[in-house]
C-alpha cells in the first residue's frame, strides 16, 4: 500500500528546506563577506598605491600608462566620473580634463594658421611648451585620452591617422578618402603639386584639382607659386612641423 | 643692433603667395601687417621705398619674395589702418608709421622734460642725430614724422618751429 502523504512528510520536507535554504544563505553571506572584505582590502590597497604614487602618475608618463594599463584590466576607468574616489583621490581626472582644455586651447590658437588640422606630434610639442613649468611630461596617449573625452563634448574633436602620422581634427569638416590620400602625400616634403597626385595616384588633373580645392575652401592648404620652376605647391600646415607658437598666433587672431 | 626674430611664418613659402581664399588671406594680411611694423621699429625703418629691394620682402633662405601686388595690399592694409601713408602719388614710397604721430609728439614732449630743453632751441638736425638724442628713441626719427610730431606740439602751444639762414637749418623752441 502506498503512503500516503501525511502532515509529519511535509513538516519534514519543509524543515529540509529551510535547513538548505539557511545553509545556501550562509554560504552566499561568507562569500559576499569574504567579498567585501577583499574589495575594502583591495580599495585600501589601491587608495595606498594611489596616495604614495600620486605624483609619479601625474609627472611620469611612463607609470601613468602602466596604472591605466591596469586600471583596464580590472575593469576600472579613473576617467569615468570626476566624482568618485578615484578623481578625488588622484586628482587624474583633473589631469586630463587639464590637458583637455589645453588641447582646445592650442587647436584654437592654431587653427588660423592650418585650418583645425593639426599633427598630433607638433600638439604635444605645444602641450609640453605651455607645462614647462609644471615639468609634466606628457605623451601622445595621453593626449589621445584626453581628446577621448572632449569628444564627449560633441565638440568634433577628432584623431585619425594618415599615413604614418596622427592627426587631430578641431573642425567638423568632412575629409573623404581622396582628401586623405593628398595629405599623406603632402607628409614627406609639407607640400604636393598637382602633378604629384596625377602621377602618384594616376587621377584624372580634374579630380586631383577638385580635392585640392576643397581642402583649400577649408583653409586646410595653402597656395605657394613662388618656386622658381613655376609649378604651383600646394602646402599642408598640418603636415608641417613647423615652430609655431600658439601664442603669437593667438595674440594675431584677434 | 640684435637681430631680430623673424617669425614663424616667414619661413613658410606660401605666406609669400597672395591666398586666393578669402579668410587665410585675411589672416596672411594680418599676420603681413604686424611684422611690417616690428620690422621697421626694429631697425628703425620709416619709409619703405618700392622700388628698391626691402630685405623684409625678400626670403633667400627659402627662396620667396611678394610680388608687387602683395607688398602694395599689405601696406595698403596698414594705410587703412593710419599707421602707413604713401608719400607720392604713384605709390612707391611708403611712410611706416610703427609708432604714431601723437605719440611721438609726446615723446619729444617727455625728451624735453627730462634733458631741461623746456625754454630751450635746438634744430631739427640737432633733434634727429645730435649728442643730445643719442640713445633716445628719438635718434634717426624720419624728418617728416618729425615735422608732422613738431606740429601737433605747436598746436598746443608748446613749440614753435622756425626756418634758419640756410634751406636745411630749420629749428624750433620749446616753451613746454
Amino acid at each position: 500500500m502506498r503512503k500516503r502523504p501525511g502532515l509529519a512528510g511535509l513538516q519534514a520536507a519543509a524543515a529540509n528546506r529551510d535547513q538548505f535554504r539557511s545553509l545556501g544563505e550562509d554560504v552566499a553571506k561568507a562569500r559576499t563577506d569574504l567579498m567585501k572584505e577583499q574589495l575594502s582590502v583591495f580599495r585600501t590597497q589601491l587608495e595606498e598605491f594611489a596616495r604614495k604614487h600620486k605624483n609619479d602618475i601625474r609627472k611620469n608618463p611612463a607609470f601613468r600608462a602602466q596604472f591605466h594599463a591596469m586600471c583596464q584590466k580590472i575593469g576600472v576607468d579613473p576617467l569615468a566620473s570626476n566624482k568618485g574616489f578615484w578623481a578625488e583621490l588622484l586628482g587624474i581626472g583633473d589631469f586630463y580634463y587639464e590637458l583637455g582644455v589645453q588641447i582646445v586651447d592650442v587647436c584654437l590658437a592654431t587653427r588660423p594658421h592650418n585650418g583645425g588640422l593639426m599633427d598630433l606630434e607638433e600638439l604635444r610639442g605645444h602641450l609640453m611648451k605651455r607645462r614647462r613649468v609644471s615639468r609634466e611630461a606628457i605623451t601622445e596617449d595621453d593626449c589621445i585620452r584626453a581628446i577621448s573625452k572632449l569628444k564627449a563634448l560633441g565638440s568634433g574633436f577628432e584623431i585619425f591617422t594618415v599615413g604614418n602620422r596622427r592627426l587631430v581634427r578641431s573642425v567638423p569638416t568632412e575629409l573623404n578618402k581622396d582628401h586623405n590620400q593628398i595629405i599623406e602625400a603632402a607628409q614627406s616634403e609639407g607640400y604636393v603639386t598637382a602633378e604629384d597626385i596625377v602621377n602618384r595616384f594616376s587621377w584624372r588633373r580634374g579630380r586631383v584639382v577638385d580635392a585640392l580645392e576643397t581642402l583649400m575652401k577649408d583653409g586646410l592648404v595653402m597656395v605657394d607659386d613662388g618656386h622658381p620652376d613655376g609649378k604651383r605647391r600646394y602646402w599642408f600646415p598640418c603636415v608641417n612641423t613647423m615652430d609655431v607658437d600658439p601664442d603669437e598666433s593667438a595674440g594675431t587672431a584677434t | 643692433m640684435e637681430q631680430f626674430k623673424m617669425p614663424y611664418f616667414y619661413n613658410y613659402p606660401p605666406y609669400f603667395t597672395l591666398q586666393p581664399v578669402k579668410d587665410t588671406r585675411e589672416k596672411q594680411i594680418q599676420l603681413w601687417k604686424e611684422l611690417i611694423l616690428k620690422y621697421c621699429k626694429h631697425y628703425k625703418v620709416f619709409v619703405i621705398n618700392l622700388d628698391e629691394d626691402f630685405p623684409l620682402f625678400v626670403n633667400s633662405a627659402i627662396e620667396r619674395k611678394l610680388s608687387h601686388e602683395a607688398r602694395e595690399l599689405f601696406l595698403g592694409a596698414l594705410i587703412a589702418e593710419g599707421k602707413a601713408e604713401w608719400l607720392d602719388k604713384a605709390h612707391r614710397k611708403c611712410l611706416i608709421l610703427w609708432r604714431s604721430v601723437t605719440d611721438w609728439a609726446n615723446l619729444i614732449l617727455e625728451f624735453v622734460k627730462e634733458y631741461g630743453f623746456e625754454e630751450g632751441v635746438m634744430t631739427l638736425e640737432e633733434i634727429r642725430t645730435g649728442d643730445e638724442t643719442r640713445g633716445t628713441d628719438l635718434a634717426g626719427i624720419d624728418k617728416t614724422v618729425l615735422v608732422r610730431a613738431l606740429k601737433i606740439l605747436e598746436q598746443k602751444g608748446k613749440a614753435a618751429m622756425f626756418k634758419g639762414t640756410a634751406a636745411d637749418d630749420e629749428g624750433v623752441k620749446f616753451s613746454a
